[in-house]
């Protein structure tokens, strides 16, 4: 398992303890890192702002991200992510509440690799993160030459 | 909106007739390819044609072979003219039953929410100054015309808005009020298991309340947003078979319960004509009812018949389960009213206004007969695929 961190854009603090214990209950051990909204994320991913002493090369095994952000939204966060060059293969999961078409299409317009639903329901929704955390940080090869 | 049936050449005979001494004026609406989506009642009566029968058919079908060209280049224009830029032109309109109508046209385009042409808005004048004879009363037509297309224009902007305005109210019900839900099921379970042995049967109950109150939350709000999708979603209209969609409805229902058994008979290559993804919807919300009122039965059986009626087919659904009282039948459609209290069947009374939401974006109707203790049978009138199957 790759022991890279995750990183979740997620403003909502409920949904962030949710997706720890749902991590811990699939015995996930990568390290959560939790960005509270779009713009925060970016600078994580970017190695800018408060985010600046990171190494630009160091890039989470994943990004789960919730579309419905503050500041800056998940779409455009997915934007910026593809638009460069460093982060182009960079596997994004939207992990989001909303099932409109609009979103869906949008997010996979966007080169999102995944779009997951969060159930209501607490089982549901740690059997939906443990599968995405096996899919992604256990079955899935990253694209070679990948940091 | 329910289409009366329309017969060619009710007014007069046919032939060369002459047109009628007050002008017609009608609207319709036309996709980007210059097809129908909707058209009012005074087009329908001027082509002797219904919608149902003209939806995804080309406008050019129904010009005289000498305008066809004119028309097409008026399409195209009103497709790369910036503003809410009207096509003017008059041209000789063909009535089913062969007779010309000679009519002035005005086609403007309407811009979606992107910017780019969404739909063509038709607004036809006819009856009044055939071929341009006097001048003032083509003059009349066109201000006419004018007037109505003004109408138009700030009824479609309205429209519009709202369209808008609903979709942002979906979204922001889709994302906000599951979340806290999703927090209060989830909490709740956690609260469970971290208390474990010092809980006692009633705090049990309490927490399974909870969590299936959360949980019948989430399902109404599933289905008021479904609703919602029902009522802006876009058609696309083709050949459906009725009979796949029952199979798949029939198969996921099977999954859910597998314990349950069900005979469901569908007359065999029964079509219509429809946006499948929306009839989808519809057969999945009818087999759902039939499967929840036949809980007391041993089998869940239904049967599932269509009668052509004009250029609509009434599709029946009848099931053996147990029925409702027919004074109620008025709010059998209504969303949020329930004819069974929550302990007989778990709808939330939001499915049938579903149902009835679709047939009537079809042009049709949706309706139901029963008798308790012995069944009821829906009746959903939808639009026929045509014989000449040209929509195949």
């Amino acid at each position: 398992m790759s022991q890279k961190e995750i990183l979740l854009v997620e403003d909502n603090p409920d949904d962030v303890e949710l997706t720890r214990i749902a991590f811990a209950e699939a015995k996930v051990a990568n390290r959560l890192e939790v960005a509270g909204d779009g713009a925060e994320a970016l600078d994580y991913l970017f190695a800018r702002g408060r985010y600046a002493h990171r190494d630009p090369g160091d890039l989470p095994a994943i990004v789960l991200l919730d579309l419905n952000l503050p500041k800056v939204d998940g779409r455009e966060v997915l934007q910026a992510i593809r638009a460069n060059e460093r982060t182009r293969a960079l596997p994004v999961v939207v992990l989001t509440t909303s099932t409109e078409p609009f979103d869906v299409e949008a997010s996979y317009a966007l080169g999102v690799n995944s779009y997951i639903r969060k159930p209501v329901d607490f089982e549901q929704f740690v059997w939906a993160v443990k599968q995405v955390g096996l899919y992604w940080l256990v079955l899935n090869h990253p694209r070679d030459g990948h940091p | 909106m329910s289409r009366a049936q329309i017969s060619s050449g009710t007014q007069d005979g046919g032939g060369s007739r002459p047109e009628t001494a007050a002008p017609v004026q009608g609207i319709a609406i036309l996709d980007r390819e210059g097809r129908w989506l909707e058209a009012d009642p005074a087009i329908e009566r001027l082509l002797g044609r219904t919608i149902a029968r003209l939806a995804g058919e080309p406008l050019i079908a129904v010009a005289t072979a000498r305008d066809a060209d004119a028309l097409r280049v008026a399409l195209q224009a009103a497709l790369v003219a910036g503003d809410a830029q009207s096509q003017r032109l008059q041209l000789a309109l063909l009535h089913d039953d062969g007779h010309e109508i000679h009519a002035s046209v005005g086609i403007t385009p309407m811009h979606g929410a992107g910017g780019g042409v969404r739909s063509l808005v038709l607004q036809v004048v006819a009856g009044r100054g055939a071929g341009g004879e006097h001048a003032d009363a083509e003059g009349d037509a066109d201000a006419d015309a004018d007037a109505l297309s003004q109408r138009l224009a700030e009824a479609e902007a309205a429209l519009a808005s709202l369209n808008h305005l609903q979709a942002s109210f979906a979204h922001g019900v889709s994302h906000d009020l599951r979340a806290p839900l999703r927090a209060v099921d989830s909490f709740s379970a956690l609260l469970a298991t971290h208390l474990d042995g010092n809980l006692d049967a009633t705090a049990r109950d309490y927490i399974a309340r909870i969590r299936a109150a959360s949980a019948r939350m989430a399902n109404l709000i599933d289905s008021l947003l479904e609703l919602s999708r029902a009522m802006r979603a876009e058609l696309h209209p083709a050949p459906v078979d009725l009979g796949l969609l029952v199979d798949w409805a029939h198969a996921e229902l099977a999954d859910a319960e597998p314990g349950r058994a069900a005979q469901i008979d569908v007359q065999p290559g029964l079509q219509v004509l429809g946006d499948e993804r929306q009839l989808r919807q519809l057969v999945n919300q009818l087999l759902h009812n039939a499967w929840k009122f036949s809980r007391d039965r041993d089998r869940v059986r239904v049967e599932i018949d269509g009668e052509p009626r004009g250029d609509h087919v009434i599709v029946r659904v009848r099931d053996h389960g147990s029925g409702f009282d027919m004074r109620y039948a008025g709010k059998l459609f209504e969303p949020f009213q329930r004819l069974h209290g929550a302990e007989e069947a778990s709808g939330n009374g939001i499915g049938l206004a579903i149902v009835r939401c679709i047939a009537q974006r079809h042009g049709g109707r949706a309706w139901a007969q029963s008798e308790p203790g012995t069944g009821s049978t829906f009746f959903i009138e939808l639009p026929a695929v045509p014989d000449n199957g040209t929509q195949a």
